[in-house]
């Protein structure tokens, strides 16, 4: 039991943390849905970032670590499914970007995506697509998001390959929760430390303070249970992680719109780019009864 | 990061486990009902006495007073194992996590010497002084007298919701010494000290737990007095962040969650309904075990633990409500004489966002350190 980084673990985090710093600052005069940079993909797939979960002294827990330091960045990328879902599918080295269509809805970075994960109730197949096989969609949630053509040819895969991919959806959902809910909740506190109401900052009243606390301390949570999940490998970890993700989203998302007022509802200020991909995730891979089931199973044997 | 256990930390565990199963009588959990009652007190001095002959009661202490030493983890395991099994150790609890620890760190010579030796034997039963009937979660307004008279002192005034009081041989008493918060002291005061009278609460929690505790012109002397008069505050926060992680209260609750499931699943009554309910507590119980596990791992290292205690603790006080809750919904009869640890848990859990502090001073420290927001006017 160590919660430390190891060293290389570390040194891994000082590398992306140089990466992202000309990415780290919300957009100015910025009043769009979706903010995406293809530019932060190229830079980690140049640096081999997509690779760490398979490189000697750094593994998933790097990769979940990487994953959740992204997903706080204002700009998304397709970035956990790569990292975390790619090195467990079999039979060589899928291309990326990858995306997973469920109940064929609309889904993330769908029109980039060159391996796609396709849930067909319980079962997970594969496709493979080239340019022009999906279809940008407007959404309200903050990430690309596009709609799969109904005549695309997917290959199922083996049940026991499976249950593994979606073990590690659910790694990489939680992961990247833990990263949207931090960062909202970050917003958050500099909101509440620069509103005055009442002669005196937003952040000093205790039912705003309670509230917030209650929801770092469940975004915590959800981080801890991500690296655990995927430190372990453990399924049963996985679906609680991806549960608690959930739950805790959907509490998360309400409780800080609430504090930011009309603001938190204007394009203009960055927290829906976090929130309403926390709305995204929320709705994936069943949802958190689908996840609930899961843990029924995995975890009460 | 590594999220296992190693090999001597599991082995640890399974000697735990098996000093439980060879030395929990088969009608513990009808006496684990009851923390602070007659029978419990009982039961735990006897097996408080069997722990420290195995080396199981203290292991964490240094050998000079019979532990070994054993790091944090040692020390959090053996907790987890006997929190989980309902806690066979009573109060005597608290010798271990921080009333020994306090008096080694702050205590004289004759205090260590006639306190702690006890305390390593499974003998010594303390209590904690601390809350009043005015001064709860604002401490410091506590009233309680100390006043200097010939060599030594004479106390006046009244403890609330002290645990152990009943039984308790010795009291980790706060009174003041002089106005203000600097100017609380700490006495070590045997109860058997003419002038103190006893009182129990009857409560949610349980037969024999909490106490109303009188001082009327209680005699001590000076050498009862621990740290410098005005030092309780120091000594305390000391005490308290000992405390503050101590309980993992999140091993009873994940094994009742699993007892209460198994009995659903026995009934042919565990359904979509019920699995939302139980992930919910599950997840909250892992949420919890990996915030307190963090902590120990701080200390491990040598860091001290700031507001991620709190955090910690927050953690555990929403795990506790979701198992009792998940208890209450789907396995009522618990409540009702139809499981004696279920009950137990219940009766622990409802108090777990109260006693040893309020959740809500916790979220407050939280807010200002954690997370940084401006403090409340004062
Ligand atoms: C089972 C049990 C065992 C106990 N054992 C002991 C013991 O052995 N020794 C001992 O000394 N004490 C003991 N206590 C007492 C315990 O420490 C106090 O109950 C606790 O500190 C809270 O004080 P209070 O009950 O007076 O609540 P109050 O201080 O009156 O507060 C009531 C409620 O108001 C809220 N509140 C209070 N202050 C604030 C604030 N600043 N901001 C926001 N909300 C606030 C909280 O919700 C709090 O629960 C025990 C209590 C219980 C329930």
């Amino acid at each position: 039991m160590d919660f430390r980084p190891t060293p290389d673990q570390a040194a891994l985090m000082t590398a992306l943390e140089r990466l992202v710093e000309p990415f780290a600052a919300p957009p100015t005069d910025f009043r769009r849905f979706t903010l995406e940079s293809e530019e932060l993909e190229s830079q980690l797939e140049a640096a081999e970032f997509f690779d760490i979960a398979e490189t000697p002294g750094l593994g998933p827990v790097a990769a979940a670590l990487a994953v959740e330091r992204l997903a706080r960045l204002p700009c998304t990328a397709e970035v956990a499914l790569s990292m975390l879902v790619r090195p467990h599918l079999r039979n060589g080295r899928w291309p990326r970007p990858l995306a997973f269509v469920e109940r064929g809805r609309p889904a993330r970075f769908l029109t980039r995506a060159k391996t796609v994960l396709v849930a067909d109730g319980e079962g997970l197949g594969v496709a493979f697509l080239s340019r022009g096989n999906a279809a940008a969609v407007n959404s309200l949630f903050a990430y690309p998001m596009g709609a799969l053509d109904a005549d695309v040819a997917v290959k199922a895969l083996e049940p026991e390959e499976g249950a593994e991919v979606r073990r590690w959806l659910r790694v990489a959902l939680a992961a990247e929760a833990a990263g949207l809910m931090q960062a909202a909740i970050d917003s958050t506190v500099e909101h509440l430390s620069v509103r005055q109401q009442f002669g005196r900052p937003l952040g000093t009243f205790q039912a705003l303070r309670h509230r917030l606390s209650e929801c770092a301390v469940l975004a915590g949570g959800v981080k801890w249970l991500a690296l655990e999940a995927a430190g372990t490998q453990d399924s049963g970890a996985a679906a609680l992680a991806a549960f608690h993700a959930q739950q805790s989203a959907a509490r998360l998302t309400y409780d800080l719109h609430q504090m930011l007022g009309a603001m938190g509802v204007t394009l203009e200020h960055p927290l829906h780019l976090w929130t309403y991909r926390l709305k995204a995730l929320q709705s994936e891979l069943g949802g958190h009864g689908a996840q609930a089931q899961a843990v029924a199973q995995l975890c009460f044997p | 990061m590594d999220f296992a256990f190693d090999d001597a930390q599991a082995t640890f565990r399974t000697t735990v486990r098996r000093f439980l199963a060879d030395n929990l009588p088969g009608d513990w959990e009808q006496l684990a009902h009851g923390p602070g009652s007659a029978s419990q007190t009982r039961f735990a001095r006897d097996f408080c006495g069997k722990l420290a002959r195995a080396g199981l009661l203290v292991p964490h202490w240094p050998a000079r007073w019979g532990g070994r030493d054993a790091d944090p983890w040692i020390a959090f395991i053996l907790a987890e194992e006997m929190w989980g099994a309902g806690e066979p150790r009573g109060g005597q609890y608290m010798n271990v996590n921080w009333i020994g620890p306090t008096l080694m760190r702050f205590g004289t010579e004759a205090q260590q010497a006639r306190y702690i030796p006890p305390m390593a034997r499974g003998e010594a039963l303390w209590c904690q002084g601390f809350s009043e009937p005015e001064a709860g979660s604002d401490l410091a307004s506590l009233r309680t007298r100390a006043d200097r008279h010939g060599d030594g002192y004479r106390i006046h005034g009244q403890k609330i919701w002290t645990s152990y009081a009943g039984a308790a041989d010795a009291c980790f008493l706060l009174a003041r010494t002089s106005p203000g918060k600097n100017g609380i002291s700490i006495f070590l005061v045997p109860m058997d000290t003419p002038g103190i009278t006893v009182r129990d609460i009857p409560s949610l929690i349980g037969e024999g737990d909490i106490h109303e505790v009188f001082f009327d012109d209680v005699a001590v002397p000076e050498s009862a007095r621990l740290g410098g008069e005005g030092e309780a505050w120091n000594i305390v926060r000391t005490a308290l962040s000992l405390e503050r992680v101590g309980i993992p209260r999140f091993a009873l609750a994940a094994r009742m969650l699993e007892r209460a499931v198994a009995s659903l699943k026995r009934q042919d009554r565990f359904g979509p309904h019920a699995h939302i309910g139980a992930a919910r507590a599950r997840a909250a119980c892992a949420a919890a075990r990996l915030y307190s596990y963090r902590i120990v791992d701080q200390r491990r290292h040598g860091e001290t633990p700031g507001a991620e205690a709190s955090a910690a603790r927050v953690a555990t006080v929403m795990c506790e409500h979701q198992v009792a809750d998940f208890v209450v919904e789907h396995c009522p009869e618990a409540l009702s004489g139809g499981d004696a640890l279920l009950l137990a848990h219940h009766q622990r859990a409802v108090v777990a966002g109260i006693a040893s502090g309020a959740a809500e001073i916790q979220l407050n420290l939280v807010a200002s350190q954690l997370l940084g927001l401006p403090r409340e006017p004062r």
